[in-house]
């Protein structure tokens, strides 16, 4: 199983990335369950979001301490010290950020991967959303599922030209991340 | 949509990832009631949302009422199944809480409302964040209360109950509930069953007499001024249809598997407790994460089970005491407080039964509180625990697993131990 | 005598359906309840589904364990949500296409007070039934307490003379008005001097619910709760409409018109020298009291010509 924990805020589709990981693990015949934490607040809050992808059923209802892989989808949290806590040895980290000439490093990973997912998807869709491409680049990233199942499990979240762009964002993703071996 | 292999699914299903909110949604579509009460409140508001959108879009054809606060839904929905309706709402905490007086009126009058609570905390202090606190709070209240533990569970629940409620021996208001965050909000595969099958399902109940409805010029009335004798005789009669709800209850899982090929156990599930040792008793969510560590320790040679409470109301006593005699010491997890005694509430009843259970002896766990998350890392801690005491070592009876400070030696005014 | 004759033959007429209430009932001598409630379904029908709450209506309407005053159906209720539940019922037999009046029967604590809050969504949902406020400004089967319908001077036993306190010292709220502001297809007020006029409000009620809510605000004075003379009941509301204390008035998709116009309004001590809960008030009181009845009976008068003569600005009709 790799358990997965998601960095974001409000507004940028944190627990939409979560879910629809979860959705594409389900359509390889795998297990996938995530669930956010949040209280009240709307746009703009710090949220975390957990996910867990296996090939067997996923019976864990409870946060992630120690994380397989990190996706930090807010680029002011990437020197946040909460982030990194309890990250596993030979773990990786996907971080959406403008600043390409970003690397981060750590004693636990293994792999560091980068993508402007802002840009495309102000490119695609018009509205800085980075979750559908962050979908895709996961999928590049981790090499725990191809990126159909992903672009198919968009089918559940958008319609319409909606759903094309986005499908565009996650096959972006997939394709111009920035993989890095530590 | 991902369909699983045939092997893997019954015909006529198929697996979505969903929320435990939009699970319920898809139960309460299935279900086809006639008058649905709608207002929101975190974490259920998802479960109104779905449902008005089924609505808007024509796939669920019922009355829609948007109502102004939980205790108009409540007081709607009642007053629609009194007058012979399927009905549905869904509330939490406070709103459960502002419903009360309908609560209680609901089953009093033995309407076969079906509704689902998503669990979270009501206390003074605030608190958007999971607990069972709202649900103790209305245990009293007459009706009949189940407990899920992952997204499949909602909806198998939610069909469930309907069978329950509506049946004609019982006629008893069923609450369905889970936590909330850890499954209001957790996206998982369910597997969503067709429509026809669930009108199989449900169709036992239309072969069943008809229960008395009230009907413009029948002259039927509800809500009469009950008082000694006559008050009695009903509040006898409704404590016995409670009882009777354990059996159906076991019965309806059984129907429920034929067609569907998911069994729970009915009012209890057990996991691994032939061979156990020693027990964790638990319910809703924590209930996956029990079973993850349960075996973990069990790979290190440790016999412990878990039995998961189903249904809390009524209280399965006769079957708790069957599936705990003879084991060597039993913890009780509980996510909520049961305010005059020191243990929680799940521990409190089950150790009125202590006295059936050939002396195992007992303990309280308090955890999952406002969000404190039960973690596998907590779980074996309770484990550990029960093997000391089963091992005849000196315990506490209550264990605040998540606030260590509650666990101190109490230290009197003067400031001696 | 032929005249007053011809006048009963009138209200009379309305009345063709059973009385479904037994001869002998558990109400007060006198009480303008009662004759409110064997009124209705003697005008609407038999076929009603009445609901009813804890009140002084109760021990009549909801009967004791399996025995009834009455052959209606009946639908025993909270106060809190009186309005929620008739929106259940309705709601169910449209669902079902199952004919159906659902007359939500209520006092003025649960419309007015308690169950003010649903009676207002109910009304905002446009909801199809009728909800009748019987108004005796009150709490009266408790033993008689202060509600938002107590006029201002008035005693309860939580508004008492006292030394220091004489009275309530607040003003009603104007229960009627506020729902005609929903713009619901109906609402009125009535009272029982003016039987025709209530039962052709009842007729136009169960009219109006097929296009949604429809609200009746019932002045029916409380011999015990008030102390007057149980003869007297009626002639309460005959005094209490000439000095407009109870202006009679209804409004369709909320256009106001008055259904009864007092030429020369008496002053309301014309009314308040019946009624012992007034005995108390001063002449300066009494002034405060006039005051706002003529507050109110302006604002009503003002609303009821607002449609033809106000005019929008002209970029709102663009």
């Amino acid at each position: 199983m790799n358990e997965v924990r998601f960095h974001g805020r409000g507004g940028q589709g944190v627990v939409t990335t979560s879910k629809i990981l979860a959705n594409a693990f389900a359509r390889t015949g795998q297990f996938g369950a995530s669930f956010p934490m949040f209280g009240f607040e709307r746009r703009g809050a710090p949220v975390t979001a957990f996910g867990r992808f296996s090939d067997k059923p996923v019976r864990e209802k409870t946060q992630i301490y120690n994380p397989d892989i990190l996706v930090v989808l807010d680029p002011s949290q990437k020197a946040s010290k909460a982030v990194f806590l309890g990250l596993k040895p030979d773990s990786m980290l996907l971080l959406n950020d403008t600043d390409i000439t970003t690397r981060i490093t750590h004693e636990n990973l293994k792999r560091f991967a980068l993508i402007n997912a802002n840009k495309i998807a102000l490119e695609e869709i018009g509205l800085a959303i980075p979750n559908t491409v962050i979908v895709g680049a996961f999928a590049k990233m981790s090499g725990l599922l191809d990126v159909e199942p992903c672009c198919g499990a968009l089918e559940d979240y958008f319609s319409g030209s909606k759903l094309a762009a986005n499908i565009v964002c996650t096959k972006r993703g997939f394709e111009e991340v920035e993989l890095f071996d530590l | 949509m991902v369909t699983k292999t045939k092997a893997e699914t019954k015909k006529g299903s198929q697996i979505k990832v969903i929320t435990g909110n939009a699970a319920a949604a898809i139960a309460a579509k299935l279900a086809c009631p006639d008058v649905v009460a709608a207002y929101p409140i975190t974490p259920q508001t998802e479960i109104i949302e779905q449902i008005s959108k089924f609505h808007a879009n024509g796939e669920m054809d019922c009355e829609l009422i948007t109502v102004e606060g939980e205790n108009s839904a409540m007081n709607a929905v009642m007053a629609a199944s009194l007058a012979g309706g399927r009905v549905f709402t869904a509330t939490s905490s406070w709103g459960l809480v502002f419903m009360y007086d309908a609560v209680l009126a609901t089953s009093g009058a033995r309407a076969p409302v079906v509704m689902v609570n998503v669990n979270r905390e009501t206390p003074g202090i605030i608190a958007v964040s999971s607990g069972q606190q709202d649900m103790i709070c209305t245990r009293d209240a007459g009706w009949i209360f189940l407990i899920a533990e992952d997204c499949q569970e909602v909806l198998d629940l939610v069909l469930q109950a309907y069978r329950l409620a509506e049946d004609y021996d019982i006629q008893v208001p069923v609450m369905v509930h889970y936590d909330g965050f850890y499954l209001s909000y957790l996206s998982e595969g369910v597997d969503v069953p067709f429509q026809e099958d669930v009108d199989k399902f449900l169709s036992v109940l239309e072969d069943q007499p008809k229960r008395t409805v009230l009907t413009p010029g029948n002259g039927m009335g509800c809500g009469s001024h009950g008082i000694l004798g006559g008050y009695m005789e009903l509040r006898h009669k409704h404590v016995t249809a409670l009882e009777r709800s354990k059996a159906k209850f076991d019965q309806i899982d059984k129907e429920y598997e034929d067609i569907f090929g998911r069994a729970y156990g009915g009012q209890l599930e057990e996991y691994r407790m032939d061979d156990a040792d020693v027990v964790l008793v638990g319910s809703g969510s924590m209930c996956g994460t029990i079973k993850t560590v349960i075996d973990e320790k069990r790979q290190a040679g440790i016999k412990v089970g878990l039995l998961k409470m189903r249904m809390f109301r009524p209280f399965p006593g006769e079957a708790i005491v069957k599936a705990l005699k003879g084991k060597k010491a039993i913890g009780v997890v509980d996510r909520s407080l049961n305010f005059g005694h020191k243990g929680g509430p799940f521990y409190t009843e089950i150790k009125a039964f202590e006295t059936q259970l050939d002396g195992s002896p007992m303990i309280s766990f308090i955890d999952g509180i406002a969000n404190t998350d039960i973690t596998t890392v907590n779980v074996a801690a309770m484990i550990d625990t029960i093997c000391a005491l089963a091992a005849g070592k000196e315990v506490r009876e209550v264990t605040w697993v998540s606030y260590p400070e509650a666990n101190e030696p109490e230290v009197n005014k003067s400031g001696g131990k | 005598m032929a005249a007053k004759k011809g006048k009963l033959t009138k209200v009379l007429d309305h009345l063709k359906h059973e009385d479904p209430f037994s001869k002998g009932v558990a109400f007060c001598p006198g009480c303008g309840l009662e004759l409110l409630l064997r009124f209705i379904p003697q005008v609407m029908g038999n076929d009603i589904v009445i609901t009813g709450t804890p009140s002084c209506s109760a021990p009549v309407l909801l009967g004791q364990n399996n025995q009834s005053w009455h052959k209606l159906s009946y639908f025993g209720t909270l106060m809190t949500g009186a309005a929620a539940n008739a929106t259940g019922l309705a709601r169910y037999y449209r669902k079902a296409g199952i004919d159906n009046t659902v007359v939500c029967f209520n006092g003025d604590g649960t419309a007015a007070d308690i169950g003010f809050g649903n009676l207002s969504g109910a009304a905002e949902r446009n909801e199809p039934f009728i909800y009748i406020c019987y108004d005796n400004e009150g709490y009266m089967n408790t033993g008689i307490q202060k509600s938002g319908t107590t006029p201002f001077g008035a005693t309860t036993t939580t508004t008492p003379k006292g030394s220091v306190h004489k009275g309530k010292n607040l003003r009603r709220m104007n229960l009627a008005l506020k729902m005609a502001m929903h713009k619901i297809p109906y609402a009125a007020t009535a009272t029982l001097s003016d039987l025709d006029d209530l039962a052709k409000k009842l007729l136009k009620a169960k009219e109006a619910k097929e296009r949604g809510f429809a609200f009746l605000h019932v002045f029916a004075p409380c011999t015990t709760g008030w102390g007057y003379a149980p003869e007297n009941t009626i002639e309460v509301c005959r005094r209490a409409v000439k000095t407009n204390y109870f202006p009679l008035w209804e409004a369709v998709d909320g256009k106001i018109r008055m259904t009864k116009t007092v030429k020369k309004p008496k002053p309301v001590k014309t009314y308040t020298e019946l009624i012992k809960k007034f005995a108390h008030l001063t002449e300066e009181d009494h002034q405060i009291l006039q005051d706002d009845i003529d507050y109110e009976f302006c604002i009503l008068g003002g609303l009821s010509v607002l449609e033809g003569e106000c005019q929008l600005p002209v970029s709102a009709q663009d």
